[in-house]
């Protein structure tokens, strides 16, 4: 068992324009891109369960080999930066996808 | 006319992705002059700020005159193009006019000889808007917006239109020295110089996504810091000029997807990136070369919009919980502060928010972990409504009423909540409500271009 901190060298999220944000998940080298892949452990269905959001909140999800990274994209309930928004960047939103793990 | 060179590669210096938000590192930007780049460029603005920057149309940056002072010298001594995009943050009109006001400053401070400055606005009007919605054409949302309608277009406080290369273009044709642009898009203002010296689109357009935020392409992460790209007529090259940088092909493949819901595709006016296919190579310790990228012309053209509309004026209040009873009951003590100010404003418009630092202020609706046992909660209490004195009043009741919160138990009897200093005034609140495209006939018709003179 490892966590995804653990295993990747970068985890951030950021706008994507502004009214979505973007996560990627990016590995140093294939074998724990893949790793973490086969596991499941970051799926679309992963995803809605540990942000508690509907499948259609996620506007796209992609493997992207190129990068040996994991990116997903969900929309926000309301633009960035409206009131009651203390994230306008959206770049802290990834701070719950450190902590999961990864079995081996 | 100017008749552009042609040459076998150009060299483009970029050493901010947001310029005027913290002063760009002079060292590693003089490191880069010295390799004799054939433009300086960097990106005046985003809508990542939020709306309130267009909304009330003022520049975010304290550092502006700052970057621009080391750009302009430095560029002008060397007898190189400067272009700036976004000017002012949003590119609103006024965001122009106060950037060629500062160039044309600082030309005089520095007794630069005589140069031109090419400008263009970007700012569209709610006629031409209304006009397209009379004539039947749609106005799409993006990400996830639904279509414009008029009473939308009515709200905003103003709408600008998001350029692609062309405005650039005319403006080099035209023998510019400094470029300062409207709103565009943040490849645009790279692309625009490497397709007016005849480089390929696809290689244009792709080098324009790859150093559009300069040292951030580069590895370990570092912001402020000089880069340069490099075009020629079959590829790209990614130099960064700090000494502790360098450009990978993970820091490289991993930029190209940042703040960009895909990877794989960038959308701008006149066509679309198509990275799908693209090779990354270690061309030498700190280079990375990038070939393969694909352009695909619109077939129809349609321009981004982007604007924002008032909610309310806006205020603050810091609360601060020590007592555990009222951490452990913290959404019972805001219940009771939003139905004491519900009981007492009953007859008026406003909308309140307690963001809950140390539980799920950042993370709101998003945040797993659901139970936590903090010693200490801090509250901000947002408050707005339609004017100013209301929505102090409002905002402040709230703040008092978590003072005297009544919830069961609570043996702390002279006051339920730490708070400090008064209620503070904030910036208006405005939200994005126009995120949309709009079709148009020509790629210039929303960005008039002018042209003046700066220096002695």
């Amino acid at each position: 068992m490892a966590k995804l901190s653990e295993l990747a060298s970068t985890i951030r999220s950021k706008n994507a324009g502004v009214n979505q944000i973007t996560f990627d998940i990016i590995f140093p080298d294939v074998a724990s891109y893949r790793r973490v892949l086969a596991s499941q452990v970051i799926t679309r269905d992963s995803i809605t369960r540990l942000f508690n959001i509907p499948a259609s909140r996620i506007s796209d999800f992609v493997a992207f080999d190129l990068a040996n990274a994991i990116k997903f994209t969900i929309y926000r309930l309301r633009p960035s930066g409206s009131p009651g928004d203390w994230d306008i960047l959206g770049c802290q939103q990834y701070g719950p996808l450190l902590e999961v793990e990864v079995p081996d | 006319m100017t008749k552009p060179i042609h040459r076998q590669a150009l060299k483009v210096l970029i050493s901010t992705g947001h310029l005027g938000t913290a002063p760009s590192s002079r060292e590693s930007f003089l490191l880069g002059m010295a390799a004799n780049p054939d433009y300086v460029v960097a990106d005046g603005g985003s809508s990542d700020p939020g709306p309130v920057y267009l909304g009330e149309d003022i520049t975010l940056g304290h550092f502006a005159r700052e970057e621009l002072e080391l750009f302009l010298t430095e560029s002008r001594k060397k007898g190189i193009p400067l272009v700036i995009g976004s000017a002012g943050d949003t590119g609103s009109n006024r965001g122009v006019n106060e950037f060629v006001s500062i160039i044309k400053e600082l030309a005089q401070e520095h007794r630069i000889p005589k140069f031109k400055i090419g400008y263009f606005y970007s700012e569209v009007s709610k006629d031409f808007l209304k006009q397209k919605l009379r004539n039947g054409k749609e106005l799409s949302g993006l990400g996830g917006f639904p279509a414009l309608t008029k009473s939308e277009i009515d709200l905003a406080t103003r709408v600008v239109a998001v350029a692609g290369i062309h405005p650039f273009l005319k403006l080099l044709e035209q023998g510019a020295d400094v470029i300062i642009a409207g709103r565009c898009g943040d490849i645009n203002f790279t692309a625009g110089p490497c397709i007016y010296h005849g480089f390929p689109e696809p290689l244009a357009y792709h080098m324009g996504k790859m150093i559009e935020c300069a040292s951030l392409v580069a590895e370990p992460f570092m912001g402020k810091e000089t880069i340069i790209g490099t075009i020629s007529h079959d590829d790209i090259k990614i130099t960064p000029y700090h000494p502790q940088q360098r450009c990978t092909i993970a820091s490289v493949a991993g930029h190209s997807m940042y703040e960009r819901e895909t990877p794989y595709y960038e959308h701008t006016l006149g066509g679309t990136l198509d990275m799908r296919a693209c090779q990354y190579e270690q061309f030498d310790e700190r280079t990375v070369r990038i070939t393969q990228a694909q352009w695909i012309p619109a077939t129809e053209l349609r321009v981004k919009i982007e604007g924002a509309k008032k909610v309310g004026e806006r205020y603050m209040g810091f609360v601060g919980l020590r007592d555990p009873h009222i951490i452990r009951n913290v959404d019972a003590a805001i219940e009771w502060c939003k139905s004491a100010v519900a009981k007492r404003f009953a007859h008026e418009q406003y909308e309140l928010f307690f963001h809950v630092f140390g539980r799920n202020a950042v993370l709101k609706e998003l945040e797993p972990v659901r139970t936590t046992s903090p010693h200490e909660l801090g509250i901000v209490v947002e408050g707005l409504a339609s004017s100013d004195t209301l929505a102090e009043k409002i905002t402040d009741f709230a703040v008092r009423m978590f003072f005297l919160v009544r919830i069961p138990g609570v043996k702390g009897t002279a006051g339920t909540a730490a708070t400090t200093k008064k209620t503070m005034k904030s910036s208006p609140g405005y939200m994005w409500n126009i995120n949309h495209t709009v079709p148009i006939d020509d790629p210039m018709e929303l960005f008039p271009v002018h042209m003046t003179e700066a220096g002695v």
